[in-house]
Parts: C-alpha cells; sequence; structure tokens
C-alpha cells in the first residue's frame, strides 16, 4: 500500500550489519527472535490453556465423579454414563440433536447453493441482493430466535396471520406448543439464521472457478448439469466439506435456537445435548450435566478433528 | 444457469434468447422470494415494537394501526434496559480490546518466526475456537466461583476469552501472512525494533483486517447468552441478551419490549455489517466466521 517506507539504504548489506550488532549481544540474533517469538504467543496461549484445555479436561475429571453444587463428589465411574443411558430425555437429546444437525445441514445446503449459483450470475443489481441475503447472519443469533418465537405464537404470531390472510390454512397452528411442529419449527428458524454463512462460503468458492473452464465444456457440449458435475462441483467440494463439518458442529452446540424458542419442549420434542446440560446443571447436579456434554465428545471430537486438519491445510497453502 | 457465460447468450439466436429471458426473470423471481423471506421476521421485530398491545394480541395486523414508542419506553424505564446495554458494551469493548491485542501478538511470531512448536501452537488455537461453549460451560462455572469472579462482568469478560482469542488469533494470522516480510526487514534496517516493526508497519498495513477481527470479536460477545446466563445471577450485571431471556421467562409474554430490545440490540450491528460488508464478508469466508 502506499504507506510502505521506501529502501534507503541497499537490503542485503543493511540486514548483515543489523545482524551483526545483534551478534555482539547476549545472545545471538537466531536466539534472540526465538526467544521473542516465545514471549509473543505466551500470553494467549496461556489464556487457552487455562481458560479452554484446563476446563476441557477438567468437564471429562467431572463426568466421572457425582459432584453436586457445594460438594466436590466423588469418583463414581461410568455411573453418571449409566443413569443417562436409561434417562428419557438423554435419548431423545441424541436423536433430536442428530435431526436437527442432518435437516438443517440438508436445508442449508440446498438453499445456500440454489442460490449462490443464482447471484454468482452476471446481472444487474446483484451486490444489492447477497446484501441482502446476508442480513440474518449480521443479525445477533439470540435476537433472530426471539423474534422467530413471536412469528410462531398461536394468537398473533406473524406466521398464522399470514396463512389465515392468505387462505393456506385458516385454523390456528401453536407451532412450538405441539410436539409434530416445535422441531420443524426450530429448524426452520435455524435454517433462517444460518444459511448465509453457507452461501457466502460456496459463493466465494464459484468465483474462483475461470470461465475458460465453462466455455471448454461448452464447446464439448457439456448439458448444463454435465457442467455442474464435472467443474463447479469439483471446485466447490473442499468448501463443502470444511463448511458442513463446521455447520455440524455449531448446529449440535447451539444453546439459543432450542432455548429461546422451545426450553426444550413441548416434553423434550426439540431436546438437544447443551440444553439438557444446562438444565443439569439447574438442579445442581454438575457431575451429570457434565456427563451429558462429554457424552457427545466422541463424535464431535471426529468433527473437530477432521475440520482442524481440513482449515490447516487450506491455510497454509 | 451457470453463470458469466449470460452475456454471450445475448449474440444467441432467437429461440435462446427467448429462453435467456425466462432464465433471467425466474432468478429475479426466486431472488425476490428469498429476500421477502428473509425480511420477513426482521419487518415482523421492527413493526412489533411500535405495535401498542391492543394490536399485538386482540386484532393482529401485518401493519400496525397507531405507531407507539411505548414499548421502548417501557424497556428502558420499567425493565432497566439501558443498565444492560451499557453492561454489554463494556463486557464487548473489554473482550475486543484484550483479545485483539493479545491475539495480534501471538499472530504475529507464529506467522514470522519458524520454531519448533509453531504447528502444534496452531492446531491448539484451532481446536480451541471449535471446542463449543457447551461443552466448557460447567467448568468454567466450577472455575470463576473459585477464583471469586462469579456474578461480575470481569467474570465474564475473561470467559469470553475461550471463544474470542482462539478466533482472532486464528484470522489475524491470514491477515499478517499478506504483509510482505520485506517492509518489515526494511523498517527494521530504519531502526525499528522488532515491536515497532509489529506495531508501526504490520499493524497499519493489515488495518482492514484488524478492523474485521475487531467487529467479530465485539458482535461474538454481544451476542453470547450460555455463559451469561451461568454465571450472572443478580440484575445489575445482566447483559443484552441475559436481559431479553429474562423477558420470555416470565408467564406473560411482553411481545412489545421483547421486539423494541430486539431492535436496539441488533440496530448498531446491522448498520456496522452494511457499512463494513466486505471487510467482513471476506474474512468470514477466509476463517469461517459463524457470526
Amino acid at each position: 500500500m502506499s504507506q510502505a517506507p521506501t529502501p534507503l539504504t541497499s537490503r542485503p548489506a543493511g540486514l548483515a550489519a543489523a545482524r551483526q550488532a545483534a551478534g555482539r549481544r547476549r545472545w545471538s540474533a537466531a536466539t534472540q527472535d526465538r526467544v521473542f517469538a516465545y514471549a509473543l504467543v505466551a500470553p494467549a496461549l496461556l489464556l487457552i490453556l487455562g481458560l479452554v484445555a484446563y476446563p476441557f479436561f477438567y468437564a471429562i475429571y467431572v463426568s466421572f465423579t457425582n459432584r453436586v453444587v457445594g460438594n466436590d463428589g466423588e469418583w463414581i465411574g461410568l455411573g453418571n454414563f449409566r443413569y443417562l443411558a436409561q434417562s428419557a430425555a438423554f435419548s431423545s437429546a441424541i436423536w433430536n440433536t442428530v435431526i436437527l444437525v442432518v435437516a438443517s445441514d440438508a436445508l442449508k445446503l440446498s438453499i445456500g447453493l440454489g442460490l449462490a449459483l443464482l447471484v454468482n450470475q452476471r446481472f444487474p443489481a446483484r451486490g444489492l441482493f447477497r446484501s441482502f441475503l446476508m442480513l440474518p447472519w449480521a443479525m445477533p443469533a439470540f435476537v433472530a430466535y426471539l423474534t422467530w418465537r413471536v412469528l410462531y405464537q398461536p394468537i398473533g404470531g406473524g406466521l398464522n396471520l399470514i396463512l389465515t390472510g392468505t387462505g393456506i390454512y385458516s385454523g390456528i397452528i401453536d407451532w412450538l406448543g405441539q410436539r409434530a411442529t416445535a422441531m420443524p419449527a426450530v429448524i426452520a428458524a435455524s435454517v433462517w439464521r444460518g444459511f448465509p454463512f453457507w452461501f457466502v462460503s460456496i459463493l466465494a468458492a464459484l468465483q474462483t472457478i475461470p470461465a475458460e473452464l465453462y466455455e471448454a465444456a461448452r464447446i464439448d457440449g457439456a448439458t448444463a448439469w454435465q457442467r455442474f458435475r464435472h467443474v463447479t462441483f469439483p471446485a466447490i467440494r473442499p468448501v463443502l466439506i470444511v463448511v458442513t463439518l463446521l455447520s455440524s458442529i455449531w448446529t449440535a452446540n447451539s444453546f439459543e435456537s432450542v432455548w429461546l424458542l422451545t426450553q426444550g419442549g413441548p416434553s423434550d420434542a426439540t431436546m438437544i445435548f447443551p440444553v439438557l446440560a444446562y438444565y443439569g446443571m439447574q438442579t445442581q447436579r454438575l457431575g451429570e450435566a457434565a456427563a451429558v456434554s462429554v457424552a457427545m465428545l466422541p463424535v464431535l471430537a471426529i468433527l473437530v478433528l477432521v475440520a482442524t486438519a481440513l482449515m490447516q491445510k487450506d491455510d497454509e497453502a | 444457469m451457470i453463470g458469466r457465460n449470460a452475456a454471450r447468450d445475448d449474440a444467441a439466436p432467437p429461440g435462446a434468447r427467448g429462453r435467456w429471458i425466462a432464465g433471467r426473470a425466474l432468478t429475479y423471481a426466486v431472488l425476490l422470494a428469498a429476500v421477502a423471506l428473509v425480511l420477513l421476521p426482521i419487518y415482523w421485530m421492527a413493526i412489533t415494537s411500535l405495535k401498542l398491545p391492543r394490536e399485538i394480541y386482540r386484532v393482529p395486523s401485518l401493519w400496525p394501526q397507531t405507531i407507539t414508542f411505548n414499548n421502548y419506553r417501557i424497556l428502558f424505564e420499567d425493565k432497566d434496559f439501558v443498565l444492560a446495554i451499557r453492561n454489554s458494551l463494556i463486557v464487548s469493548f473489554a473482550v475486543t480490546l484484550i483479545s485483539v491485542f493479545i491475539s495480534s501478538l501471538a499472530a504475529y511470531s507464529m506467522v514470522r518466526f519458524r520454531y519448533r512448536f509453531r504447528g502444534l501452537f496452531g492446531r491448539v488455537i484451532l481446536f480451541a475456537y471449535l471446542t463449543p461453549t457447551s461443552l466448557l460451560f460447567i467448568p468454567l462455572s466450577i472455575l470463576m466461583a473459585r477464583l471469586g469472579l462469579g456474578n461480575s462482568l470481569h467474570g465474564l469478560i475473561l470467559v469470553y476469552l475461550t471463544f474470542s482469542l482462539p478466533l482472532s488469533t486464528w484470522l489475524l494470522q491470514g491477515y499478517f501472512r499478506s504483509v510482505p516480510r520485506e517492509l518489515e526487514e526494511q523498517g527494521m534496517i530504519d531502526g525499528l525494533s522488532r515491536f515497532g516493526a509489529l506495531f508501526r508497519i504490520v499493524v497499519p498495513l493489515s488495518a482492514p483486517g484488524i478492523a474485521a477481527v475487531s467487529i467479530f470479536t465485539f458482535t461474538g460477545a454481544w451476542n453470547e447468552l450460555l455463559l451469561a446466563l451461568v454465571l450472572i445471577t443478580s440484575e445489575s450485571q445482566r447483559t443484552a441478551p441475559l436481559a431479553l431471556n429474562y423477558l420470555i421467562t416470565s408467564d406473560v409474554l411482553p411481545w412489545g419490549p421483547l421486539m423494541a430490545g430486539a431492535v436496539v440490540s441488533s440496530l448498531p450491528l446491522m448498520i456496522l455489517y452494511f457499512v463494513a460488508q466486505h471487510y467482513m464478508v471476506q474474512g468470514m469466508t477466509a476463517g469461517s466466521v459463524k457470526g
């Protein structure tokens, strides 16, 4: 950029002089650099070790104890997990978490990919469309879910009003209050809030595909589907994998969505892991609550390990 | 359907041109429908906040018959939302300042120096970024209680570093990497120390990136609910999401004031988004930011 300093001396000579000057001090330049490098990472690393790594392992330890608030408890081995395996709320949480993640991911993928393909064309006002489609991402999650809660209200909620107003359905639906519609309602809200991340990530990947590839495919007589299958899809596949992994991790752990919409109800119909763990904590049984979050760790760990490997590879490339 | 070739179709035979127009019309129709679905909840939030209670509950309509600011008055005077906003601002600004400063040191170190554990540190930071809060909130609450930081904004600031530090370190690495090493070396020859090179050359040249990272860190802290719910017990320490959360756990849902609170807590971020959109979207796709 413009404020870059202009060279005053020829670089190699100046650098050598600087290194020599440094070498005359107590440490060699290389050692100095190394000490400096470690000193710079130290604060961040110590905080992360203390605030993420230590609590992480501590959660695992607590999940093997019968700790309650005010009493550290003792080691009870798999006791908490055995108890959870028999609890109805826990098995609901497993299924609901799986359904929420799979359904939301599938919908966000279809909507995000479809819209990205549309916006990737050249037409007037495409930038404006992109800005508006991104809005849910810019909205705080808690605001989004509170607003959806109001939309879903049986009386005076916007959704029923639109259905009756347009004559599609004239009855009153208690979207969040009945088992059949509660989970779909949570999924819809979560898709509304989460699809822009897919949309923009896919759009960015689409924009890296050189037009010549489509040109060549067209000359070879490829149909639109063949062009998608053999040009577009291979180019966006890496992005799709990373986005799917991240979105699954975030959706499975999204506390706000379920908490602000249904609090896990009605009768556990939308109970997911983080909400169940929070309830466990409210009843002060910390060991049990920790076991709830630790129970999902094996699956989570696989997702995180794969995502980390892919993101780090991307980053270094 | 696939882009880029559209302009070329202009020269195509008449049949193809008709198909092109139909395709274009369909594109606009689908996009307009999508934008309408995106705007519907935002619109509903805004008008509900401006409606009288009788219009919300008894004669619901798609637009308010009478516009009232009473909901905002209730929110600010009876519900003490000003205090919640103030707490949210304190926490979010503190978290942003601390984590952007500490993480720019760490990111600089990992981008500019080659040392033995660099790769490992990078992985630890990514792990930390992807470790969900739902796994950490129980041990963190025990830890904060032990440190005597439960139910305080200081404690909240400290635990928010669990997600903001890894995120900002991870993102800043990408921005710092794009600053040419030669510029720094030149600066050091001209008499700058390593610190000087970082703060006089690398940081100014990454200013757009640092701005984007600051916005992400700020919004991350601004939006957080679970940790606040677990750590904060007294009304005077509540942040904005927490204050609104307690509005819906009462028996009667005060929709008007609730949506007024939603508008107040999202408006600054939406405006920020429209102003800094370019940098934010770039940062989001480069570093995978949930928002």
